[in-house]
C-alpha cells in the first residue's frame, strides 16, 4: 500500500519547487482550469444564485444527515440495491473485497473516484486475486505510473503529454504522440477490460435521499460503461454525499461542471436506481451502495470545521491557490490536495501527521473567493492552526507576545535592536525562527528607521 | 472629524513614511488625527500562529489603546483584518465581546477609509509616474475572481485620480505575492518561488515605482527585488497620494 507522507509536506513541497518541469505543467493546467472556468461562469446569468442554491442544498443535507442517510437506505433498498455501512476504510475494503469474492470477480473496472483512493481499496482488490483497471484516462495514466492522483478532478494534471507517451510505451508498449493518439490507445486497451469486467466500481457524486438514487458526473463515459457492462456494480460514498432531493441535486449539477471544467453541463451524468429492472436492457443485475463513515461523523460534530463537509469536490479552489499552482498535488502526501485537501486531510487524518498542513497556506483567501459554496477555506485553516498549536509553544512568538503586552518594554528592545543592529543583520539568529536565513537570503530585510511615533512628535511641534 | 491613527509594528520601525504620507493625506481631507499611545502589535502574528492566548491578550490591549471613539486608520489591510476579527477571539455576551465588535465596525483600511470621504475625489493628487500595483490579498474584502471585471477597489480608486499616474496592472497583479508571515519561514521555498513570480510580473511592467496598500507586501515584494539586483522603490498607496499632493520633488527621485 502507498504510505502517507504528509508528516513530509514542508520537505516535500521544497521539492516539487524545485522541479521545473512540474512547474511548467502545473502552471499551464492551473491557468487552463482558470480560464474555462472563468469564461462560462461570465456566460452563467444569475450566477450568484445558483450558488447559494448550491450552498443552500448541501447545508441543507448536512443539517439532516442521519435522517437523510436513513432515507436514503430506505429508498435504495426499496429500489433493490443493497447498502451497506463502513465506520472506516478497513470495513469498506472488508465489504467491497466479499462483494467481489462473492461475484467471482476476477476482473475489476473503476470509475474515477477520491473515496476509493482514500479507503486504498485498490491494492486490497489485488490482495485478494482480483485485478483492477483505473477507467478515466487521467486514473489509468496515474495507475500505470504507480503514483496517486495530484488533483482532485485531474489526477495526471502534473504529467505533460510527453510523459504520458513514455509511460505508455515503457508499460503498456502501446505508441503514439499526440494527445487523441494517446487517447485511443487508451480507450482500445480499455474497451476490453470493461467487456471483460465482472464487477463496477465508482465513486458517487450525490446520492439522493427520495430516490434512492446515485449520481455520477464524468466526460468520458468511462462510468456509464463501469456502471452498465459489469454485471455488478459497487457505488462507494462518504457520508456527507447525500442530498435531500432531486431537485437539490439539479441546483448542484447548474454548479458543479461550471465550476471544476468551466462546463454547462457534463458529457455524462448518470442517474442510477436500483439494478436492472424486469424488461430493461442494461444496467447491472446487481447494485450495492457503501457508506462510508471513516471519522466524519466527529467533523460533523465541530459546528466550525464541518463547513469542509459541504464541498463537493469540485477543484476550483486547487487551481487559484498559489500554493498548489506550484508543488502540485503529490507534496501533500495524501490523496487530497491544494485548499480542501489541507482541510480534508487534516481532519481525516492522525493530527501528529498533519500539524504542518495547516500552516503551508499563505491564508489569502483565493480559495474562498472562487469556492462556488462560499466555504470560508482560510477560517478553517485557522481553526486547524489553532489545534495544531496547542499545547505548543513558539519561543519567539511567546517572546514578541510578551513583549508586545509591555510597550515601554517593547520600545526598549527596539531600540536597542535599531542601536545596535538597523539593518537587521542578526535576525536569522534569533531563537525560535528557523527559516529566517532562508528568508533573507532571498529577501534584503528591512531596515530599522527613526520611529514614526518620534517623526510624528517633532511634526507636531512644528506646528503653530 | 477625528481619526485615530492605528500604526502596524512594521510601519512604526521599518516603513515610517507610509504612516507620515497617512497624516498629509488625511489632513489635507480635512480629518485631524490623533495618535493613542501604547501600540505595539494587534496580535497578529500570535493569531497565525494558532496562539489563542496571545492573540487575545493583545486584542485586549488595543481595545483599550483604541477605547476613545471615532474611526481607526490603519496602513495595513491585514491589520485591519485582524481588529475585524477580535469578535471571535471573545465569547459573546461579554463586555469584550461588545467592544471588540464596536472597535472591529470603526476600524478602517487607509484607502478604504479615504475613497469613503467627501473630498477624495477632488484630492487633487498630480504625480507623473508609472506605477505597478500590487494587489494584497489581505485587504478587506479582496479582489473577487467573480466580481465584475473593471470594478477597482479602493486603492485602484485613489491611484486612478492621480493626474499624470500611470496604473501599470501586473500579470496575477491580486495574486499572494508569497509572504504570509509565519508561512514565509515554514515554507521558505514555495514562499520564494510565489515572490520569484511576483517580481518577475512586476518587472515586465517596466514600473518606475511599486506601490501597494499592504506594508508586508512591500517588505516582501521590494527585498526580493533588491537581491535580484533591480531594486525598485516600494511605496505605499498613501505615499503616492502625498508625494503627488505636495510640491516637492518625491523623496525616491532624489536619490541617485
Amino acid at each position: 500500500m502507498r504510505e502517507m507522507t504528509t508528516r513530509n509536506f514542508r520537505r516535500q513541497s521544497a521539492e516539487a519547487c524545485r522541479d521545473t518541469n512540474l512547474r511548467a505543467v502545473l502552471d499551464h493546467a492551473t491557468r487552463y482550469f482558470q480560464a474555462k472556468r472563468g469564461a462560462s461562469l461570465e456566460a452563467f446569468p444569475g450566477r450568484g444564485e445558483h450558488f447559494a442554491r448550491a450552498r443552500a442544498a448541501r447545508l441543507n443535507a448536512l443539517s439532516r444527515l442521519p435522517d437523510l442517510l436513513e432515507e436514503l437506505e430506505t429508498n435504495a433498498s426499496a429500489a433493490g440495491t443493497q447498502v451497506h455501512w463502513a465506520a472506516d476504510a478497513a470495513q469498506a475494503r472488508a465489504i467491497i473485497t466479499g462483494i467481489a469474492s462473492a461475484a467471482g470477480a476476477r476482473v475489476v473496472v473503476k470509475g474515477k473516484s477520491m473515496i476509493t483512493e482514500e479507503i486504498a481499496l485498490n491494492p486490497a482488490l489485488q490482495a485478494a486475486g482480483a485485478e483492477v483497471w483505473e477507467t478515466d484516462l487521467g486514473e489509468f495514466i496515474v495507475q500505470l505510473a504507480g503514483e496517486p492522483p495530484s488533483h482532485i478532478i485531474a489526477p495526471a494534471v502534473h504529467k505533460s503529454r510527453e510523459d504520458v507517451a513514455k509511460l505508455f510505451a515503457e508499460k503498456l508498449n502501446l505508441h503514439g504522440q499526440s494527445i487523441p493518439e494517446l487517447t485511443l490507445l487508451a480507450r482500445q486497451a480499455l474497451r476490453e477490460k470493461f467487456l471483460a469486467a465482472d464487477l463496477g466500481i465508482t465513486g458517487v457524486n450525490m446520492a439522493v435521499a427520495e430516490t434512492g438514487s446515485v449520481i455520477l458526473v464524468e466526460n468520458e463515459g468511462n462510468i456509464r460503461m463501469s456502471t452498465t457492462c459489469p454485471p455488478v456494480h459497487v457505488a462507494v460514498m462518504s457520508l456527507e454525499k447525500v442530498v435531500a432531493s432531486l431537485e437539490d441535486a439539479a441546483d448542484i449539477l447548474r454548479v458543479l461542471p461550471r465550476s471544476a471544467t468551466g462546463q454547462k453541463m457534463s458529457s455524462y451524468v448518470s442517474v442510477l436506481t436500483g439494478p436492472r429492472g424486469q424488461g430493461e436492457t442494461d444496467g447491472a443485475r446487481e447494485t450495492h451502495l457503501v457508506i462510508l463513515d471513516n471519522g466524519r461523523s466527529e467533523i460533523l460534530a465541530d459546528p466550525v470545521l464541518r463547513e469542509a463537509l459541504a464541498c463537493f469536490r469540485c477543484g476550483a479552489c486547487l487551481n487559484v491557490c498559489p500554493v498548489y499552482q506550484t508543488i502540485g498535488g503529490h507534496a501533500y502526501g495524501w490523496v487530497y490536495s491544494g485548499p480542501i485537501g489541507t482541510l480534508l486531510t487534516s481532519l481525516l487524518q492522525p493530527r501528529a501527521e498533519t500539524r504542518d498542513l495547516p500552516f503551508g497556506c499563505t491564508l489569502c483567501g483565493a480559495c474562498k473567493r472562487t469556492c462556488p459554496l462560499s466555504i470560508d477555506h482560510p477560517k478553517l485553516m485557522m481553526a486547524l492552526r489553532q489545534r495544531a498549536a496547542k499545547g505548543r509553544t513558539n519561543r519567539f512568538g511567546a517572546a514578541h507576545s510578551l513583549l508586545a503586552r509591555h510597550p515601554l518594554a517593547y520600545r526598549l528592545a527596539v531600540g536597542t535592536a535599531r542601536a545596535v543592529d538597523p539593518n537587521l543583520d542578526l535576525l536569522p539568529r534569533l531563537p525560535g525562527l528557523p527559516g529566517l536565513s532562508e528568508f533573507v537570503d532571498s529577501r534584503h530585510p528591512p531596515e530599522l528607521k527613526k520611529s514614526f511615533t518620534a517623526r510624528h512628535r517633532t511634526a507636531k511641534k512644528g506646528k503653530p | 472629524m477625528h481619526a485615530n491613527l492605528f500604526i502596524p509594528c512594521l510601519v512604526e520601525d521599518c516603513h515610517p513614511e507610509a504612516a507620515q504620507a497617512m497624516v498629509t493625506v488625511l489632513e489635507r481631507l480635512g480629518v485631524a488625527v490623533r495618535h493613542p499611545a501604547g501600540q505595539t502589535c494587534c496580535g497578529q502574528l500570535a493569531y497565525k500562529t494558532g496562539d489563542l492566548k496571545n492573540a487575545r491578550a493583545l486584542a485586549l490591549r488595543y481595545l483599550d489603546v483604541f477605547a476613545r471613539p471615532g474611526p481607526v486608520v490603519c496602513p495595513s489591510g491585514s491589520c485591519v483584518k485582524m481588529v475585524r476579527t477580535y469578535p471571535e477571539l471573545f465569547t459573546p455576551g461579554t463586555s469584550e465581546h461588545a467592544r471588540a465588535l464596536d472597535l472591529a465596525g470603526r476600524t478602517f483600511e487607509f484607502c478604504e477609509f479615504v475613497a469613503a470621504q467627501p473630498g477624495a475625489a477632488q484630492l487633487g493628487a498630480h504625480l507623473k509616474v508609472r506605477a505597478c500595483y500590487h494587489g494584497s490579498c489581505q485587504m478587506t474584502g479582496g479582489h473577487a475572481d467573480d466580481a465584475p471585471k473593471g470594478a477597482d477597489d479602493a486603492p485602484r480608486q485613489l491611484l486612478r485620480a492621480v493626474r499624470g499616474l500611470t496604473l501599470l496592472e501586473a500579470e496575477r497583479a491580486d495574486r499572494c505575492c508569497g509572504f504570509g508571515g509565519i508561512f514565509s519561514l515554514q515554507f521558505t521555498a514555495v514562499s520564494e518561488a510565489l515572490v520569484e513570480d511576483k517580481c518577475r510580473e512586476i518587472l515586465a511592467q517596466e514600473p518606475e515605482i511599486l506601490v501597494s496598500a499592504e506594508p508586508s507586501c512591500l517588505m516582501n515584494i521590494s527585498g526580493h527585488l533588491a537581491r535580484l539586483g533591480r531594486p525598485l522603490p516600494a511605496l505605499h498607496v498613501a505615499q503616492v497620494l502625498a508625494a503627488g499632493l505636495g510640491k516637492a520633488v518625491p523623496p525616491w527621485r532624489t536619490r541617485t
